[in-house]
């Protein structure tokens, strides 16, 4: 599903003959040029997919605290309460990214041609 | 995994010692007039001591251990039973003297107030750091 959105990984620069005859006098330098000692990183899908499942997996500890609260275990009032904000916080940040991904495909789509 | 509250996992610990402490207080209180325990005796005074410890953060090695403070024990306080005249009660001894526990009303008050104040400072702690994260999660917002 988050591969979906094609987005390429992050460091790979349009190749300069997309547009013959243009000639840019700040040649693009992508960060692997700039740095070749560094591994090519992940790409950005995967950073948003790691993303999803750290967001589900403390939705799901809120989840089994909140249960474990109302069957009387050992769990105290706060430690759902933060759980449950955590679960909260982590889920609008995943938000934000995906609302700037979306902003920023729309602006490419707008782009004049 | 991703810090989303920082400083959280302190904050909880003593959220969670407080909370002891209260209920210790609460304890002190109920049985201020008990003169019988499960031993037989008059209920003695309970003190809590905290002591701070390292906790591992999650998935963290041995660099992200942050100091927070647990409950290290809970003591019976020193003090010796009040002895009072009562001959017709039943725990009463051959003198008409009933061992009552040594529980000062105002003292249990005033350690109640501390721990509540204490509990809600950290309330607040946690308060703050949620709403930071939140002005934070704003900025890409227009």
């Amino acid at each position: 599903m988050i591969s979906s959105y094609g987005v390429r990984p992050a460091g790979e620069v349009m190749a300069p003959d997309m547009m013959p005859g243009v000639q840019s006098p700040f040649p693009l330098k992508g960060p692997s040029e700039t740095n070749p000692a560094q591994p090519a990183g992940e790409s950005f899908a995967n950073v948003l997919g790691r993303m999803v499942e750290e967001v589900s997996a403390r939705q799901a500890n809120a989840n089994d605290t909140v249960a474990a609260l109302q069957s009387g275990q050992n769990v105290s009032l706060h430690q759902a309460v933060i759980a449950m904000e955590e679960a909260n916080l982590s889920f609008q940040l995943m938000i934000e990214v995906r609302n700037k991904l979306l902003d920023s495909y729309q602006e490419l789509m707008r782009m004049q041609v | 995994m991703v810090q989303i509250l920082s400083g959280i996992q302190s904050t909880t610990a003593a959220l969670d010692a407080e909370r002891t402490r209260l209920d210790v207080v609460s304890e002190n209180i109920a049985n201020a007039h008990t003169t019988r325990g499960p031993d037989g005796k008059p209920y003695q005074r309970q003190v809590v001591v905290f002591e701070s410890a390292l906790q591992q953060a999650i998935g963290g090695g041995a660099q992200s251990q942050t100091p927070t403070l647990k409950v290290a024990r809970i003591d019976k306080d020193s003090r010796p039973p009040i002895m009072i005249y009562e001959p017709g009660h039943p725990d009463a001894d051959a003198n008409g003297m009933v061992a009552m526990p040594d529980i000062n009303l105002h003292e249990e008050m005033a350690d109640l107030i501390t721990a509540s104040r204490a509990f809600e400072a950290n309330l607040a702690v946690v308060k703050n750091s949620r709403s930071m994260a939140l002005q934070t999660l704003a900025i890409g917002r227009h």
